[in-house]
């Protein structure tokens, strides 16, 4: 080896085309409206539109802040490495923490729906029918997708674009023939007066419209695998923030608004609307959009064959990327001392993050089995029933979903912030609108006045999670300090600052991530900036 | 209102609404799928509109006076249908006036111009690259010591550049590689009219901007 050479070091192959990096986002965004759309028409009722309207503002907000801070920092790791690169060590490790809950759920929730979707097709696995049948079904696809993940058999780019591409065309056709022959606006208007919700009850539908966007995280995760991030992921991820918008605010407007191509009946025999096939039916409310699609005239026949099925795959699809997202998040974790060195180590037989994998499924089946719990028990029914409200299932998973995702979020906002004072130079090839010019630290800075929109936006989403969700107050702060309590006492053990952060050259890391990104302009001009900085700060120091 | 049967109508208000609906999702999308290319791109796209006039290899080397930029396509294509895996070197040659480990940041800043267009190309040809930098005393050591650690098949070089002729019709570094490589080697020399995929002009106003 000639003298003054460096070894030749793997990296990753940046191969992720601006279709994959929108699938990515895509089968973890797009199926959240699968989940969603049910649980919200059954609280917010006549507002269901209007929570979702709410809830979409901030999601416009979340995602334009992923935008700009995974275009700037194109790496895997998504809101804790923002977080913690913003606002430090100790609120990285909280926000990964949140975002580690949020995959988890991930897992279940997915898995869950997936099977209900399933259930249109194949009434046996229905969950009020056969709660034993219905829970080891869901069991065995967490265990699945675990085993699968740690022998590395992961589904393609290619398999998740296609699905994705399938899906887009699919609510594309759904909602075009839906407003086309079975919308009417009379009804729609009709609906919000007559059966405008409790604030209660809209509040518990907006903390619940919220989980209809959550996702964003993978595109950032992906960050470090895409061609051009700078230039790919702030189309990608506007597309997908459009995209999803426009599917949650049609989806509700049509259910709202749906003269039903079936008649419909209660119990009774009395006609009902078509949202009123959701309240106090945690059945329903799982396959919402396999109902809504069944109702729209001539095209209902079709896809009310294939929409159960696209919708359990790609169902089960996000609920794989909570598997391999919670590994790779730990992993990231990791790197940074935040979380110890075992969540990181590859297994050598299938160099995959085996403990990693298979710690965070274990969590997904125990949140299961406190899903199921009153299903599967008659006594635990009376017992969440006399403490809980009776939330159980759906409800507690998409609970625990809504607090995970509004805490993480909160602090992504926050880091933000913090990220436009303290890292001025940093070349931001997509910016937030609305930012107010001033100065810090010596240093010309833009405060972005969106994030604190989005903040104060997300953070009454989080409150409003907390006042009408029982199990989500409890659980969620509890997950929280427990992390918390494991972050002190590891940190302590490692000799590693407790409550400050850790050292890091920054300016060097930032150079080095604009290079293995392949942004060789952004890293030139990230140079230029630091020189000229470090000139002024010389000028003005003499 | 449209009647079309007792139970489906069509309104003017949902008719709008889904012509509404597929315009914007179609349009988000064809935005979505066409971001202006880059440099590196506009760099790998020349290579691939002149791909018929050039040559590749396993280890395509770069240097200040190598200039293998133009047979990096062909390497790409040879390496996709071979199934081999390509590694793009880059030597930095360091004077006996400085130590070797000395910083050179021009050499060092071209060295990435050239392995970022080298890695576009292979990643549009779809084919797994490495790449790699190198400082040594000697260019011609470096590539055979890289060559032999690698068990390579194939050397590629491109042409020496203008304005370093030393005597050697190809050029001294080049003519030494290929007399002392344990391996084949294929040089890449431009002829009369031949053109530089890496156009200098481009690359000096980009730099300078």
């Amino acid at each position: 080896m000639a003298p003054g050479s460096k070894s030749a070091e793997p990296e990753l192959r940046r191969s992720v085309t601006p279709w994959g990096s929108f699938s990515w986002g895509y089968s973890d965004v797009g199926a959240d409206i699968f989940v969603g759309l049910g649980l919200v028409l059954a609280w917010a009722a006549g507002a269901s539109n209007v929570a979702f309207l709410f809830a979409g503002v901030v999601y416009v907000c979340i995602g334009l802040a992923y935008t700009e801070l995974a275009a700037t920092y194109p790496v895997a790791g998504g809101g804790q490495y923002f977080v913690m690169r913003g606002l430090g060590d100790i609120f990285g490790f909280i926000a990964g923490w949140a975002v580690l809950l949020d995959f988890t759920i991930d897992v279940t929730l997915f898995a869950w729906t997936s099977v209900d979707y399933t259930s249109q097709l194949v009434p046996a696995l229905t969950n009020s029918v056969h709660p034993w049948l219905h829970f080891g079904v869901v069991l065995g696809l967490v265990v699945g997708l675990c085993l699968l993940n740690v022998i590395g058999v992961r589904e393609s780019t290619t398999f998740n674009g296609v699905v994705s591409a399938l899906d887009v065309i699919s609510e594309t056709c759904i909602l075009c023939f839906g407003f086309l022959f079975a919308f009417r606006p009379q009804l729609l208007v009709h609906t919000m007066q007559i059966h405008w919700p409790s604030s209660y009850d809209l509040m518990l539908g907006t903390s619940l419209a919220i989980i209809s966007f959550v996702g964003l995280e993978s595109i950032s995760q992906a960050a470090q695998e895409t061609q051009r991030p700078a230039s790919i992921i702030p189309r990608t991820s506007v597309a997908l923030i459009l995209t999803i918008l426009i599917f949650a605010l049609a989806y509700s407007n049509l259910a709202l608004g749906l003269h039903p191509w079936h008649p419909i009946a209660d119990a009774h025999g009395h006609p009902q609307q078509f949202w009123q096939i959701f309240p106090n039916n945690p059945d329903n409310q799982g396959k919402a959009v396999a109902l809504l699609a069944a109702q729209v005239p001539f095209y209902g026949a079709f896809a009310a064959l294939y929409v159960p099925v696209l919708g359990a795959v790609l169902l089960l699809i996000s609920s794989n990327s909570g598997v391999f997202g919670s590994s790779r998040i730990a992993y990231a974790m990791s790197a940074s001392n935040l979380l110890p060195s075992l969540f990181a180590r590859v297994d050598r037989r299938y160099r995959t993050p085996v403990i990693s994998i298979v710690f965070f499924s274990v969590i997904a089946v125990v949140e299961l089995i406190f899903a199921a719990a009153p299903a599967l028990f008659p006594a635990v029914s009376s017992l969440y029933a006399r403490f809980f409200h009776g939330e159980n299932g759906l409800d507690f998973l998409a609970d625990l979903y809504a607090f995970g995702a509004a805490t993480s979020y909160s602090f992504v906002f926050l880091g933000l912030i913090g990220l436009r004072l303290t890292d001025p130079l940093s070349p931001r090839k997509f910016k937030i609108p609305l930012n107010l010019p001033m100065r810090f630290r010596g240093e010309r800075v833009e405060f972005p006045l969106v994030a604190v929109i989005g903040f104060i936006g997300i953070f009454s989403i989080l409150m409003f999670t907390l006042f009408t969700h029982p199990l989500g107050r409890i659980f969620g702060p509890t997950w929280l300090v427990l992390g918390l309590l494991f972050y002190l006492v590891y940190r302590r053990y490692r000799r590693l600052p407790v409550l400050r952060s850790q050292p890091r050259d920054w300016r060097n890391a930032q150079t080095e991530i604009l290079r293995r990104a392949g942004e060789l302009e952004l890293m030139d001009e990230y140079v230029a900036n630091v020189k000229a900085s470090d000139a002024r700060r010389a000028g003005q120091g003499t | 209102m449209i009647s079309i049967s007792s139970d489906v109508h069509v309104t003017v208000a949902g008719a709008l609404v889904a012509l509404l609906i597929a315009g914007l999702v179609g349009a988000t999308l064809w935005w979505m799928l066409h971001p202006p290319e880059s440099y590196v791109m506009r760099i790998a796209a020349a290579a691939e509109r002149n791909l018929e006039r050039i040559v590749g290899s396993l280890i395509v080397a770069f240097s200040p006076e190598i200039d293998s930029a133009h047979v990096m396509a062909l390497a790409a294509k040879l390496a996709r249908g071979e199934r081999s895996e390509l590694l793009a070197l880059y030597v930095i040659e360091v004077p006996y006036t400085l130590p070797p480990d000395a910083e050179m940041s021009v050499e060092e800043r071209s060295a990435l111009d050239a392995l970022g267009a080298a890695e576009t190309i292979a990643n549009k040809n779809n084919v797994a690259i490495r790449t790699e930098t190198i400082k040594a005393r000697s260019t011609k050591q470096a590539v055979l010591d890289v060559a032999k650690r690698e068990k390579a098949n194939l050397i590629i070089l491109g042409s020496y550049r203008e304005g370093k002729y030393s005597g050697a019709p190809l050029g001294r570094v080049i003519e030494e590689i290929a007399a002392d490589a344990k391996c084949d080697v294929l040089i890449g020399v431009e002829g009369k009219h031949g053109t530089l995929l890496v156009d200098e002009s481009a690359q000096s106003t980009s730099q300078e901007a």
